[in-house]
């Protein structure tokens, strides 16, 4: 056992202390536990199942209103920089009261989507129909997120999860690769999370009952918010998709285009490009 | 054939729903007793928990765990003293000031420590190192020392007792446990015993042991002071004065003077005391600390 | 005894080699901080746990309203019935997990013994499911609440690999170094000495009482709002629950938003 003071009762230890080392600061003892590896700390580097995502969807903007929920994504799938394909659809219907909206990587969405099918297939051929509500539906996407994060094996996504709640109230809630979830009146993944939420907060404050958010004005915002992102995103286009969930079911438009861009506050831009001051 | 079968036939997704087996050990009451600990799926699981944990080498580690620091305990004609600080510490931050580093070992009721003059049987383990090791291993040599008295009608030695831990912490060695801990107990077997044991495997007889970062300080009061003759007044005083000396002189250390006395008839509580007025009296009325001013 | 961990191979030996950095193929990172604070006191007939509600990732607000308390061992989603409190500050996926795997624990031991779990031995329960993951540890600080045997309020407080101890008041999270001083002097009345009672070494200190409902309550919003005026990863909102023998009182404050 190491008795050096300094650095007692830790993992590492000193190792055969000599002269030096017991004058200068103590050295951990790599003998039994090997060097400290920093690189477990470290967020970026070479990795071994996705941990590093190839062809990838950006944000995903979701509002509550009275009645129900809207959510929307673009339809854009990057290969890194590269606007790879440019008609990929990241919502995907659960049943016919939950949405599911994907950020992240597209073939673990693809994977998600198969598992999410195989399950609403499952639940259908059981006796009461699919009971699963969308809050049953983000309990369970979260569930496989932390799963898969603890067997450090990450289904390399960020979605919300748009639907009703056991008590039928509008719900919205969010998960992540690490199995983390939040919810509130309107959520954002990605660069949305920078972009879309300030616009979404201002539009619909803390303070506003749920009941004075209508669906034309819930709407009206994400495609404000879409619009934004596609000035600013550069992993972003202008082709959209949204749906809007209420009681009747689901309107689900996946080929919406951005209307109304004025470009006019890229002219004031300076410093890129030809251009003479 | 079956091979092309497979091929179309394959789920289109692995598994998601937890095993069986995970779902039982889920809904258990009652914790397994077989030991299973969840490793993280890297290669060099003792490296991954080192760079999450080890505030040392990283100040700036995500997860900083508590540590235990100064404990002492001698043998002497009366019996053994066990004397410890309360204090805990994560980093720089102090964590406890009010931690119980003495845990009786060997009754499964532990109860809260009431104070009490009868003597209480059984074994006294020490923490030193990380909190959380030194009580869960404690807690799991209670249960085999209860094991053993129910097997054997008879208590555990202090020397079957210390090689339990001793033999485990040999079995965890690499995985990254830090505990430094001390049994002490008497049977009619040995006598006074005490035990060393450390989370590198090491198990020592001895006379006296300090243990954590403040053991120097306490040596060095020890060492001067330590005779086996000690009548039973001087010992407990001697075993407070050394842990004193640690705490004035250890960052690492303070808080709180946990005093205890193994006698032939079990352990006595001989308080938890706070350090800092008799630090005051120690100065005062006999004028040792005349590194410290005496004005306030 | 190696058979007991199955994996004697990969033990590691003091007089092995070096081990040189080896192929890097993890750099996943499975740990996040989600800030945020709790706090629990106790008294002579309650204790009282309380979070504050922001979510945070990085700089970003994830959302205002993510509790931080919840009821163990209830009945239903509501929790009615529970008679256990528990708060988990750090990375809040491991705390959720940490959390359903009490409640369920709890619950079923309800169902097996046909009484409620009492809080000690709750307690213990929570430290070894906290040390089951100590090679990979649930990134959270907790805090346990309850009454006792004699209906005094007990309070536990854990590391990250499940040691704890009982105590009077505790702090954890992010502004946990703010609040916890505050509260030594304040529940403990640590540096307090009685008027008049001396100069220099004759002053008396005051001696600790358990402190009444109100005065707590007071103390806990006091801690929070002055947390949040120095703390980035604290605001929006205070959950306190209050356990007595009548049950769990839930309270909700507002916090600064910014």
């Amino acid at each position: 056992m190491d008795h050096f003071p300094g650095t007692w009762g830790r993992v590492g230890g000193t190792k055969s202390p000599n002269l030096a080392s017991l004058l200068t600061s103590p050295q951990p003892r790599n003998d039994v536990y090997g060097a400290y590896d920093a690189s477990y700390l470290q967020t970026s580097g070479p990795k071994a199942h996705t941990s590093s995502p190839a062809v990838t969807g950006t944000s995903v903007v979701g509002v509550k209103f009275n009645g129900g929920v809207a959510i929307a994504t673009d339809n854009l799938a990057s290969y890194g920089s590269l606007a790879r394909f440019s008609d990929v659809k990241r919502l995907r219907s659960f049943g016919d009261k939950a949405m599911v909206g994907f950020g992240g990587d597209v073939s673990d969405m693809q994977y998600l989507d198969r598992l999410l099918e195989s399950m609403d297939i499952k639940e259908n051929y059981s006796a009461h129909g699919n009971m699963l509500n969308a809050k049953n539906l983000h309990t369970y996407l979260a569930k496989v997120f932390y799963k898969r994060r603890s067997e450090f094996n990450p289904l390399w996504n960020h979605v919300l999860v748009a639907g009703f709640d056991g008590q039928g109230e509008p719900f919205l809630s969010s998960a992540d690769l690490l199995g983390t979830t939040f919810s509130a009146p309107h959520l954002a993944t990605g660069f949305g999370a920078h972009l879309a939420v300030p616009i979404l907060r201002r539009k619909f404050p803390e303070e506003l009952p749920l009941e004075e958010v209508t669906q034309e004005a819930a709407v009206e915002a994400l495609k404000e918010c879409m619009k934004v992102l596609f000035y600013r995103d550069a992993r972003s286009i202008d082709k959209y998709s949204i749906a809007v969930i209420t009681k009747d079911g689901i309107d689900l438009k996946e080929d919406e285009q951005i209307q109304g861009q004025s470009w006019a506050f890229a002219e004031r831009i300076k410093g890129y490009g030809a251009q003479v001051v | 054939m079956d091979k092309l079968v497979a091929q179309y036939s394959r789920p289109p997704h692995q598994n998601e729903m937890y095993s069986e087996q995970e779902q039982q050990d889920l809904t258990a009451s009652v914790p397994p007793l077989s030991l299973k600990f969840s490793l993280p799926p890297v290669d060099n699981h003792s490296a991954f928990l080192r760079a999450m944990t080890d505030d040392h080498s990283n100040p700036s580690c995500p997860i900083k765990l508590a540590h235990g620091t100064t404990t002492l305990a001698f043998r002497f004609q009366g019996g053994i003293i066990v004397c410890t600080d309360s204090r805990a510490t994560a980093g720089n931050w102090i964590a406890s000031q009010t931690v119980k580093k003495v845990i009786p070992v060997s009754r499964l009721s532990r109860g809260e420590d009431k104070k009490s003059d009868k003597p209480t049987p059984g074994l006294l383990g020490t923490m030193a190192g990380g909190a959380a090791d030194c009580q869960y291993w404690l807690r799991y040599l209670s249960q085999q020392c209860t094991l053993h008295e129910i097997r054997h009608k008879r208590r555990i030695t202090v020397a079957a007792a210390s090689k339990i831990l001793a033999n485990l912490t040999y079995a965890y060695k690499g995985y990254g446990l830090s505990m430094g801990t001390m049994l002490a107990g008497m049977t009619p077997q040995e006598g006074p015993a005490l035990y060393y044991i450390d989370s590198d495997g090491t198990r020592l007889p001895g006379n006296l042991f300090c243990v954590g970062s403040g053991q120097t300080f306490a040596y060095g009061v020890l060492d001067a002071e330590y005779k086996y003759d000690l009548t039973e007044e001087e010992a407990l005083n001697l075993g407070r004065r050394a842990i004193l000396a640690a705490m004035h002189r250890d960052a690492y250390s303070g808080g709180f003077i946990n005093l205890y006395h193994v006698k032939e008839e079990g352990w006595v509580h001989h308080g938890f005391d706070d350090m800092n007025p008799i630090f005051w009296k120690t100065k005062l009325e006999k004028g040792e600390f005349s590194n410290v001013t005496s004005a306030l | 005894m190696t058979s007991l961990i199955g994996q004697s191979e990969n033990i590691g030996y003091s007089f092995s080699e070096p081990t040189s950095a080896n192929v890097k193929q993890h750099s996943f990172y499975p740990y996040t901080d989600n800030g945020g604070s709790t706090l629990g006191i106790t008294g002579s007939d309650f204790a009282i746990l309380a979070g504050d509600t922001r979510s945070t990732s990085g700089y970003n607000i994830n959302s205002r309203m993510v509790p931080k308390v919840f009821k163990i061992g209830g009945d239903d989603e509501t929790g009615d019935g529970a008679q256990i409190l528990l708060s988990v500050v750090g990375f809040a996926a491991d705390g959720n997990a940490l959390k359903e795997k009490l409640d369920t624990v709890v619950k079923m031991y309800k169902y097996q013994h046909g009484k409620p779990m009492s809080v000690s031995a709750c307690a213990q329960r929570l430290s070894t499911i906290l040390y089951e993951k100590r090679f990979f540890p649930y990134y959270v600080h907790a805090i346990l609440a309850g009454l006792d045997e004699e209906g005094v309020g007990a309070l536990y407080s854990y590391d990250p690999v499940g040691s704890y101890e009982r105590e009077q008041c505790r702090a954890a999270g992010a502004a946990s170094s703010l609040i916890m001083p505050f509260l030594d002097n304040q529940v403990n009345f640590k540096n307090q000495y009685v008027p008049g009672s001396g100069e220099g070494h004759a002053l008396e200190p005051v001696k600790a009482e358990p402190l009444p409902k109100e005065t707590v309550k007071a103390l806990v919003r006091d801690a929070f709002t002055s947390a949040v005026e120095r703390h980035i990863e604290v605001g929006d909102g205070l959950q306190l629950m209050i356990i007595t023998r009548e049950g769990i009182e839930e309270i909700y404050h507002p916090l600064k938003k910014d």
